[in-house]
């Protein structure tokens, strides 16, 4: 009996003063760790998604793997939706998140936007051409379907003054617009740029308006990591990415129509390092 | 005369008038149950999608069948996750709701109040609801003696589905054991037997056949529940099939794919169902 208890507290100790060694220090721990954990999407094409063998792939998962590797340490990606990806980061779950996400003065009280913002998008509508679309106004009290939990969802209500009809995902949405449950699927411009561009059944289908409230893009840190060596780090390889075009070439590996925020970026980093 | 005649000329043959037992099976309206009939026409329902998938697929496309059989491996690795989580929530609910439902026949009144009222409060509660306090009022990591223990959202989800398992749980064992005649609890005080050798030595193991079928039944119920703990973020069957949509981004994929989740649902829990009813009927009380 005593024996066990003597184990015991033996385990329990060596556990305390395995634990007591934890690390403030991000890029500490990362190396210590021998792996930097990574937050993406699973389900954004061609952002972050699953290929067939259930791999992430995608062009965010590209900067993971160029981050992990300047760091030469090893990759581990957890998936992650907009309403967990800041509670992960700030619970150490996940190191950094680069998963889509908009980077707004709400949510930059809770976790740090690393400087420069990594992409730019907007919101649009994509509609049969038959709908004739021609003016946001136009949406006035029509059924336009959406994502639930969608950043700009608030804005489109309270504007236009639709009626918003949200589905859990893209693939259910596009499903409710084909079979005529809503007249439009309110989304991100370049997933509707990139879909339309795929001919066949989407033939009929336009982006009526001009695309709607830009927003960037920006990878995500916790606070302390502001001005750590880590964001630091992170902060002059996204600089670095656009520098040297490297954004420009994975934007167009994965299809992504030129973005001319990406081009502006790319221009002004150039002079600026001449 | 001539029936005697009659009834010689049958004899001639070896063969004597018999008076068939009344059959009760033939007699009784026949009954609907699972049968592996129904099976099939599940199977036909998923064929069925498909091929009207493909009929209007455009013809650019690769073929749903290829696309579906392309991604099974994934798919039933998120299958494989429900199973697990199936399994862990059965034995976490069935041993908690065993000591609640042998609390609710204690002797001791304050026990037997708060077995009950445990007991009636997780078996009337929503199971989406108790998921959902599950995941937000469990930390996401403990922090114990200075040592953190992380608690990843799919143990907390296992927690949230145990609990209402281990009410109904509780309800089958309090079932059980009230099932038994009183007059073997009689019987066995009058052998001197305690409350407690009672309880153990004689009714338990009687009920042990009693619960068996309903609890197989609770299991599947249970299994087929698995898909909610998606809702709250964890990663399963129906989370996968949502990613696979995502990636192939083809509207006309959507319904086979859930009809194909479906299907393996059913293969899965069918032959529970069909072993339960045999159970049941194996063990049904004969008077």
């Amino acid at each position: 009996m005593s024996k066990w208890f003597a184990t015991i507290c033996t385990v329990f100790l060596c556990l305390v003063a395995g634990a007591g060694a934890s690390l403030a220090d991000t890029y500490e721990a990362i190396k210590k760790r021998g792996k930097i954990v990574v937050g993406v999407k699973a389900d954004y094409r061609p952002w972050g998604y699953r290929d067939p063998s259930g791999e992430l792939v995608g062009l965010e998962i590209d900067m993971a793997k160029d981050l992990a590797d300047t760091l030469a340490v090893d990759l581990e990606l957890v998936p992650v939706v907009g309403s967990n990806r800041m509670e992960f980061l700030n619970q150490e779950k996940i190191d950094i998140i680069i998963a889509t996400m908009g980077d707004n003065m709400k949510r930059r009280k809770v976790v740090t936007m690393i400087e420069p913002n990594y992409y730019a998008g907007g919101t649009n509508i994509i509609a049969s051409k038959a709908a004739g679309f021609e003016n946001w106004t136009d949406l006035k009290n029509q059924k336009i379907c959406g994502i639930q939990g969608a950043y700009y969802n608030r804005r489109v209500l309270q504007l236009y003054k639709i009626d918003l009809v949200a589905f859990k995902g893209v693939p259910e949405a596009v499903n409710a617009l084909q079979q005529g449950s809503c007249v439009g699927f309110v989304y991100d411009n370049t997933w509707i740029e990139k879909t339309l561009a795929e001919g066949g059944e989407w033939e009929a289908y336009e982006m009526p308006f001009e695309t709607e409230d830009p927003s960037v893009w920006a990878i995500g840190v916790r606070h302390e990591d502001a001005d750590s060596p880590f964001g630091l780090m992170v902060k002059g390889k996204v600089a670095d990415w656009h520098r040297t075009g490297w954004l420009l070439e994975h934007e167009q590996k994965w299809g992504i129509k030129r973005s001319p925020f990406l081009v502006e970026m790319n221009e002004a980093l150039k002079t600026r390092a001449k | 005369m001539s029936g005697a005649r009659k009834h010689r000329s049958v004899g001639g043959t070896g063969n004597l008038a018999v008076l068939k037992p009344f059959s009760l099976h033939n007699a009784a309206p026949s009954a609907w149950r699972l049968q592996p009939g129904h099976g099939y026409m599940l199977f036909a329902a998923l064929v069925l999608f498909v091929l009207v998938g493909e009929v209007q697929a455009a013809p650019a496309r690769p073929s749903i069948i290829a696309t579906m059989w392309k991604w099974t491996p994934f798919l039933l690795q998120g299958f494989a996750f429900n199973i697990l989580i199936s399994f862990v929530s059965i034995i976490i609910g069935t041993m908690a709701g065993a000591a609640l439902g042998l609390g609710q026949i204690s002797v001791s009144r304050p026990i037997r109040a708060v077995s009950w009222t445990v007991t009636q409060f997780f078996r009337n509660a929503p199971w989406l609801v108790l998921l959902f306090y599950c995941i937000f009022l469990i930390p996401f990591e403990f922090e114990l003696f200075g040592v953190t223990i992380p608690f990843p959202a799919w143990i907390k989800a296992v927690i949230g589905l145990s609990l209402p398992v281990m009410a109904n749980f509780s309800e089958i064992v309090r079932g059980a054991v009230q099932s038994i005649p009183d007059g073997q609890w009689e019987a066995a005080e009058s052998l001197a037997y305690t409350r407690r050798q009672t309880l153990w030595l004689i009714v338990l193991p009687q009920c042990i056949k009693r619960m068996l079928p309903p609890w197989m039944n609770l299991y599947a119920v249970l299994t087929m529940a698995t898909p909610l703990v998606s809702i709250v973020g964890v990663g399963e069957g129906m989370t996968t099939t949502g990613e696979i949509l995502a990636a192939e981004n083809r509207s006309d994929l959507l319904i086979p794919f859930y009809m194909y989740l479906l299907c393996l649902f059913f293969i899965y829990c069918y032959p529970i169902a069909r072993w339960t009813i045999s159970l049941e009927r194996k063990f049904a009380v004969k008077i």
